[in-house]
């Protein structure tokens, strides 16, 4: 049956289509590869599983399809009148099936079945390591707990491949700014949690899929056997750009793992350092531009506009165009500081205050006030935010 | 088949009894309905 | 052989004519009719906003519209097929053939059939209007979270998730009433010597999709409301900041959500026997077993709920007791394949357009059966989970056995109905473009899923390309096939052939001894069953 399929789709193919993307033809009829032990057991269960309904479906509409062929009116079969098995044999063969289904159930399938959701669930023996996962509209923030690095993931692909401006690039949607950097051959253990909706954290090469749920911690592991790089996507519908949040994990040595973790210490130490010192306007205007293209653009748009009826304008925005400290020195409630900082509950905003530095939240928030036809003409440090936080 | 009038005294006994079921069914629903809202998490 | 007895003379017809007919129309056949036909149209109006979904997916980019506005096609077109256009065609069926076929004069609540009925359309428009008061500048437009409503993304929407859950109670409670109604009738108003193991399989099928929904809708009920509370009042059922969890509405939502594919199929695997048994000129086989495994079904659906979302995390017991229990609905579901095939099986077969539909049904259903069966795998479900191998498996559920099924019951009963043979020419095209069309839609999908591509996305890596490209196809062949569909009903409506009282040979049942099409009141004088 799968050879049909197969032709049948390959004629569909050729003959209803000329896209040029299929000259490509890249197109593939199974899961990728695996490259942890728990993808490599599914696909074999799925390819087990497969075989076997594949031979159900053959021997069912086979006998259907003979009785369609033999009993039929036209070539005169005369009806017979039975409604029901008599005897031992017609009994025999009426439970026949029913009793090779329950064996196909809970033998066939169910113990390799059991097996592998104990493996899967097994997250918490042996483990080398922890990665912390936190899904967020609509980005992915990853934690070393262990040397205290954080960062936030978001897709690459400029928008104007979205929009079909510019031609697509090779990875398109499924590239990031910041990839996950693990060692190859460890356990890690993927604890996972969301600061909004509920997110599913997925690579399909992992044989892993898991939700992030907000207000809870979930787990899951894996065990990358092979050096490379693997993508996935978010699979919970978490909103509007639900699309566009892809994971993308780079599996290398462990040597090489640990280089980038202490480049990636290193780096973290010089941003918090960088928080200190007082910054010029247009160094704030510029960094908070960079910020402001990563984090904030998807809903409150590049003219600061927003969505009518979805997401609030920036620009000429009450909050944007007023104080946000009292006069000595308190955060007023409501304010454009205390909204980047705290976001808004039930809502898409989020407290920024989890995943921005100090640096980064005083130089969009500048940014905001100072853009968009805004002329609030004031800075805010990164010192300030810091005494915030 | 032979035709048996449909005694009028016959057709409001059953549509009484389904009346009867028909409420009973409609509080089943309602109180299914109303234990819902006191779960508590 | 008819043995109706009308008296067209004798009784006084009272109900006004026009618009006001409908309106307060209490007859079984007129509220059939209208639920029918609200139900056609409602399968048109999902069908369209698929199918701009499915043109904006057959290239890789956004091309027609943004992912806001994607999203809640999606979810309006699921709760318009599942809500407005498959359960008011199932209870089109039962107002129109559950009296005709126990011999009952009419349903038992004949009011209440009416209210159940006019519910239906400013449900409809609850639904869909949020939508055009986009245009207006009114709200952020329909509900954005796809048919399940998934909290917190739910609490976080707009202006659309209120009005879809005011849209879900008023259509909850149209199912409610007419469930009761069906389950009254035909406790109350079996013609004299009708047993219930004599009762015909479609009233068995509807009678167990009655005690689903009864039992299921007011969790659903329960669960929307607690999301309107969390939205609008102040509450923290789904929101784990004020001792909430967001996972307890998936377990809401699935417990009726899962009963409810089963609610959505039992009135056609009701109708399968019938259908088979004509077509093959012979008795249906097992009935006593189909009946058992209706309401083995019945009971198992209401125990299986959590396989919907294996990937939240669950406990290795919890995850081990949904799969087999999940297993195990293969039992009696084979039964159901095993009858249907023994009902053909050394019969006469002959293939009009309801059998072809039939055997269709049955064939593309099987394929819904046999994945279903691997979903249930918890490891391998981790793949499929959330990926267009869903997609795929629920549409072969639902499309091929659900809206096929109600097209054989269509075709089966159209003459019934109005008196005229519909074109048999007209019906086999339908059939077969629907079936060529459906696979070459939902077939690649599998493959997506396999692939790795994510269900609600409104575009995708380039690797998805090729198979995007062809199921958009098959979708716009398949949306415009189902024109043929509504031309034929119309032509068979307006006249044609004369149909036969008996319509089909050798159809057994009440339902054929009326004439066609039946008088405005039958079976005053009720039939005696021995
Ligand atoms: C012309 C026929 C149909 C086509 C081409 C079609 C196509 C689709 C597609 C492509 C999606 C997936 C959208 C996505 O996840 O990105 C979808 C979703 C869905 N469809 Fe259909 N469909 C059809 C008919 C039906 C019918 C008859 C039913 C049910 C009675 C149905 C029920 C659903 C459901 C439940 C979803 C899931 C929506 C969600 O993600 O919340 N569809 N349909
Ligand atoms: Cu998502
Ligand atoms: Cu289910």
């Amino acid at each position: 049956m799968k050879t049909f399929v197969r032709q049948f789709l390959r004629q569909s193919l050729w003959t209803l289509l000329a896209l040029p993307a299929l000259a490509r033809a890249d197109y593939s009829w199974n899961f990728p590869e695996p490259v942890t032990p728990i993808a490599r057991d599914t696909l074999k269960i799925h390819n087990e599983f497969m075989l076997i309904i594949t031979a159900l479906f053959v021997v069912v509409f086979a006998i259907m399809i003979y009785s369609m062929v033999k009993h039929r009116k036209s070539t005169g079969h005369q009806p017979a009148k039975f409604t029901g098995p008599k005897g031992g044999l017609q009994w025999f063969w009426a439970l026949l099936p029913f009793a090779i289904l329950l064996f196909i159930d809970f033998v066939l399938m169910g113990i390799p079945a059991v097996h592998a959701i104990i493996e899967m669930e097994d997250t918490k023996t042996k483990a080398d390591m922890v990665l912390k996962v936190t899904g967020m509209q609509w980005k992915w923030q990853y934690e070393y707990p262990e040397s205290g690095v954080k960062f936030v993931s978001t897709m690459s692909t400029p928008r104007e491949q979205i929009s079909n401006a510019a031609a697509k690039g090779e990875n398109y949607l499924l590239e990031v700014d910041n990839p996950v950097v693990l060692p190859v051959g460890k356990k890690v253990r993927v604890l996972l949690t969301s600061t909004d909706v509920i997110h599913t954290w997925w690579v399909p090469q992992f044989g892993v899929k898991r939700d992030a749920i907000p207000g809870f911690l979930r787990e899951t592991w894996v065990q990358i056997e092979k050096p490379g790089t693997y993508r996935g996507q978010c699979a919970e519908l978490c909103g509007k750009d639900h699309g566009f949040m892809p994971v993308v994990v780079h599996a290398v040595p462990e040597p090489e793992y640990l280089a980038w973790l202490d480049k990636k210490k290193a780096e973290a130490a010089a941003a918090a350092g960088s928080g200190d010192r007082t910054w010029s306007k247009d160094e704030l205007m510029a960094k908070g531009k960079e910020v402001y293209d990563k984090q904030c653009v998807s809903c409150h748009q590049a003219n600061g506009q927003g969505i009518p009826n979805a997401f609030p304008a920036l620009a000429g925005s009450p909050l944007c165009n007023s104080e946000w400290q009292t006069k000595d020195g308190k955060l007023i409630k409501d304010s454009h500081v205390d909204r980047v900082l705290h976001g808004k509950a039930n809502t898409a905003m989020q407290a920024f205050k989890n995943t921005l530095s100090d640096v980064e939240l005083a130089a969009v928030i500048t940014f905001e006030r100072n853009n968009f036809g805004n002329t609030m003409g004031d800075m805010v440090q990164p010192a300030q935010i810091k005494a915030l936080r | 088949m032979a035709d048996s009038p449909f005694a009028p005294e016959e057709l409001a006994r059953r549509r009484a009894s389904a009346r009867r079921l028909a409420w009973l069914l409609g509080a089943a629903v309602l109180a299914l309905y109303l234990i819902g809202l006191f779960i508590k998490r | 052989m008819s043995v109706a007895t009308t008296h067209p003379g004798e009784h006084h017809e009272h109900h006004p004519s026009g618009i006001l007919r409908w309106l307060t129309t209490t007859n079984h056949k007129d509220i059939g009719t209208m639920y029918l036909t609200f139900a056609l149209i409602m399968f048109f109006v999902g069908g369209i906003m698929i199918l701009a979904v499915r043109a904006e997916l057959f290239q890789p980019g956004l091309q027609l519209m943004q992912p806001e506005f994607f999203n809640q096609l999606i979810g309006v077109h699921a709760l318009v097929m599942i809500f407005a256009a498959l359960m008011p065609a199932a209870t089109g069926f039962a107002n129109w053939m559950l009296p005709l076929m126990i011999g009952a004069p009419d349903m038992a609540l004949p009011r209440l059939n009416n209210w159940g009925f006019w519910l239906l359309p400013p449900a409809a428009i609850l639904l869909t209007l949020p939508f055009t008061l986009a245009l207006f500048g009114i709200g952020d437009g329909a509900i954005a979270t796809g048919w399940t409503f998934y909290a917190p993304l739910s609490v976080q929407g707009g202006i659309g998730v209120d009005f879809a859950i005011f849209a879900v109670h008023i259509l909850g409670v149209s199912s409610i009433m007419g469930s009761i109604n069906i389950i009254v009738t035909i406790f109350n108003l079996r013609a004299p010597g009708m047993t219930m193991m004599k009762l015909p399989l479609f009233a068995w099928g509807w009678l167990i999709t009655a005690f689903l929904l009864i039992a299921t809708i007011p969790v659903l009920a329960g669960a929307v409301t607690m999301l309107l509370t969390d939205r609008h009042f102040g509450t923290h059922f789904f929101n784990a900041a004020g001792g909430g969890d967001p996972i307890l509405f998936q377990h809401l939502f699935w417990f009726f959500g899962h009963p409810e594919v089963y609610i959505l199929l039992l009135p056609v695997w009701g109708l399968m026997p019938h259908v088979l048994s004509t077509f093959s000129r012979k008795p249906t086989y097992g009935y006593t077993a189909q009946v058992y495994s209706f309401i083995a079904i019945g009971v198992l659906s209401v125990i299986v709920w959590a396989h919907h979302f294996f990937t939240v995390g669950m406990p290795v017991p919890a995850l081990i007791y949904f799969m087999f229990s999940t297993m195990s609905i293969s039992l009696p579901l084979a039964v159901l394949f095993f009858c249907w095939i023994a009902t053909m099986w050394r019969g006469a077969m002959s293939f009009e357009t309801p059998m072809l539909f039939a055997l269709g049904f049955i064939v593309l259903f099987g394929m819904a059966g046999l994945t279903g069966l691997v979903l249930a795998d918890v490891a391998a479900d981790a793949q499929y989970h959330h990926s267009y191998f869903v997609v795929a498996h629920f549409h072969y559920a639902l499309f091929a056995g659900g809206i096929m099924g109600v097209m054989t019951g269509v075709y089966y009963w159209l003459p019934k109905w109005t008196g005229h043979m519909y074109s048999e020419t007209l019906g086999k095209w339908h059939f077969w473009l629907t079936v060529v069309s459906f696979n070459l839609t939902f077939m690649p999908q599998f493959f997506l899923g396999l692939a790795g591509m994510p269900r609600r996305i409104p575009d995708y890596a380039l690797q998805f390309a090729e198979f995007n490209a062809i199921s958009t196809v098959g979708a716009f062949i398949l949306g415009f096939s189902q024109l043929l569909f509504a031309y034929n009903i119309w032509r068979c409506v307006k006249g044609g052939e004369k149909a036969k009282d008996q319509v089909w040979e050798s159809a057994e049942g009440l339902e054929w001894q009326l004439p066609s099409p039946p008088p405005y009141h039958s079976w005053e004088t009720q039939p005696e069953i021995k």
